[in-house]
């Protein structure tokens, strides 16, 4: 056994194009890395064992529950949170979308809602609403009754242009 | 809801990997994590150390042999989504994958990690038995395969070791005749009833019938009074409808918070005539 198994160990990662690296628990999720140890408060944790949604992130470009997956997990790739959405002050039009369409109210659960939507639009920039339903049923919002936001990622994708690049922070 | 303390590793062999597992009877394997983490999180599992699969080669790749697709135990159920060969060799792994939580989970998940948690409610623990898929272990003994028929043996149960890892699973494309069904409360929930169905058509009839059961009873089982019946005449309306009688009669549902033993053995009725309605498929 050429490597021993460790309770603490050095993780590093790319948030949002940028490096990131911290010794941590290897019990430590990634959201917990996200929030605590890169102070990247806009990944929410609702219910902490997978069911709400509301940690998504991109994993090398793929949603993934950020509570569900270990920050050791994550070394070496490149994670893209809520934060990257924003340019500054300047919403992206998903972003704008949600605002106009009234898709969220209290927003606990938005972070999650936003980068789920990145990652379909990404792979499928003309989603049917069938589509959109589908992939939104991954996350739980008591708020809007979903059909606000199911809307705004179909506005989002009608002007066809969302941003799907992670700025830097 | 934060997970206990454990050590972790991340072998870059198999070899290392199942060494770690002989050395210490309380590790555990992690590969997407996606069941094992909420168990971590509710502190229902306290496993000494996590070895993680992920560096590990070896185990990725859906490869068409013919008679039979090698799944690797890595592969993630979005890769089962969206392949190409699943979808026209085991339509009925496309059909069951959309059933399995939502994309969030599917893109972290594993099949050989559903597989081995042999979580009666999984998906593919029912698919697999009905299909009569065969799994490849490695253990500090060497390398065995073991008939889905003798891997699920319980509730989160299989005859895999504590210390052997699943790494492909060959799954036979013979079976051309095919149903998955699942009842849930929604999309995406744990299935209260699932159901799978296959065979070989010939001849007008339906030969070699497989048909399992799954969340309903507690454990993963197939439904021999209804495979027996199968047998016995072509697929129709009212051999489907004497299916679901039978399937009533053969089954002890459980009850819980989420639908009494009554509602449950309906369910796997209706399932059951829906699944043998639609085996007409791959006639």
């Amino acid at each position: 056994m050429s490597i021993t198994p460790e309770e603490r160990l050095d993780v590093s990662m790319t948030i949002n194009g940028r490096r990131y690296r911290a010794t941590v628990e290897a019990r430590r999720t990634l959201a917990d890395f996200l929030r605590e140890d890169a102070q990247l408060p806009g990944t929410k944790l609702g219910c902490e064992h997978g069911v709400c949604g509301a940690c998504t992130v991109l994993l090398d470009d793929l949603p993934a529950r950020a509570c569900l997956t270990l920050a050791v997990q994550a070394e070496g790739r490149q994670i893209r949170t809520v934060e990257s959405l924003a340019d500054g002050q300047e919403l992206n039009p998903l972003q704008r979308a949600f605002r106009e369409q009234h898709g969220l109210q209290c927003g606990f659960c938005t972070a999650g809602f936003l980068m789920t939507a990145t990652a379909l639009l990404e792979e499928n920039p003309t989603p049917t609403r069938e589509d959109i339903v589908e992939t939104v049923s991954g996350s739980l919002c008591r708020c809007t009754g979903y059909q606000t936001i199911v809307s705004a990622i179909e506005q989002a994708a009608a002007e066809g242009q969302t941003d799907t690049e992670g700025e830097d922070q | 809801m934060k997970p206990p303390k454990f050590r972790y590793v991340a072998p870059r062999t198999l070899d290392e990997a199942v060494d770690h597992l002989a050395a210490d009877p309380d590790a555990k394997v992690l590969s997407g994590g996606q069941s094992l983490m909420p168990l971590l999180a509710m502190r229902l599992a306290a496993p000494s150390i996590l070895v993680d699969l992920q560096h590990v080669p070896g185990l990725d790749g859906i490869e068409d042999q013919g008679s039979s697709v090698l799944i690797g135990a890595g592969v993630t159920h979005r890769e089962i989504e969206r392949s190409d060969v699943i979808a026209q060799r085991l339509p009925i792994l496309s059909s069951a994958v959309v059933h399995i939580a939502h994309p969030q989970i599917r893109s972290r998940g594993t099949f050989g990690g559903s597989t081995a948690h042999a979580d009666p409610s999984g998906e593919w623990p029912t698919v697999l038995l009905a299909l009569g898929a065969t799994m490849h272990a490695v253990g500090p003994r060497g390398r065995r395969t073991i008939e889905a028929d003798d891997f699920f043996v319980g509730p989160f149960t299989s005859t895999l070791a504590e210390d052997e890892i699943l790494t492909h699973v060959s799954v036979p494309t013979t079976r051309t005749a095919w149903s998955f069904q699942e009842a849930a409360v929604k999309r995406g929930d744990y299935g209260l009833a699932l159901v799978a169905a296959t065979g070989i058509p010939r001849d007008g009839q339906l030969a070699e019938a497989r048909v399992t059961v799954g969340a309903a009873v507690g454990s993963v089982r197939r439904l021999t009074d209804v495979e027996r019946l199968l047998s016995q005449g072509p697929v129709t309306d009212a051999l489907a409808q004497e299916a679901a009688v039978t399937a009533a009669a053969s089954i002890d549902p459980i009850s819980d918070i989420h639908g009494n033993s009554e509602y449950r053995r309906k369910l796997v009725a209706s399932l059951v005539r829906r699944a043998v309605r639609e085996l007409t498929n791959g006639a």
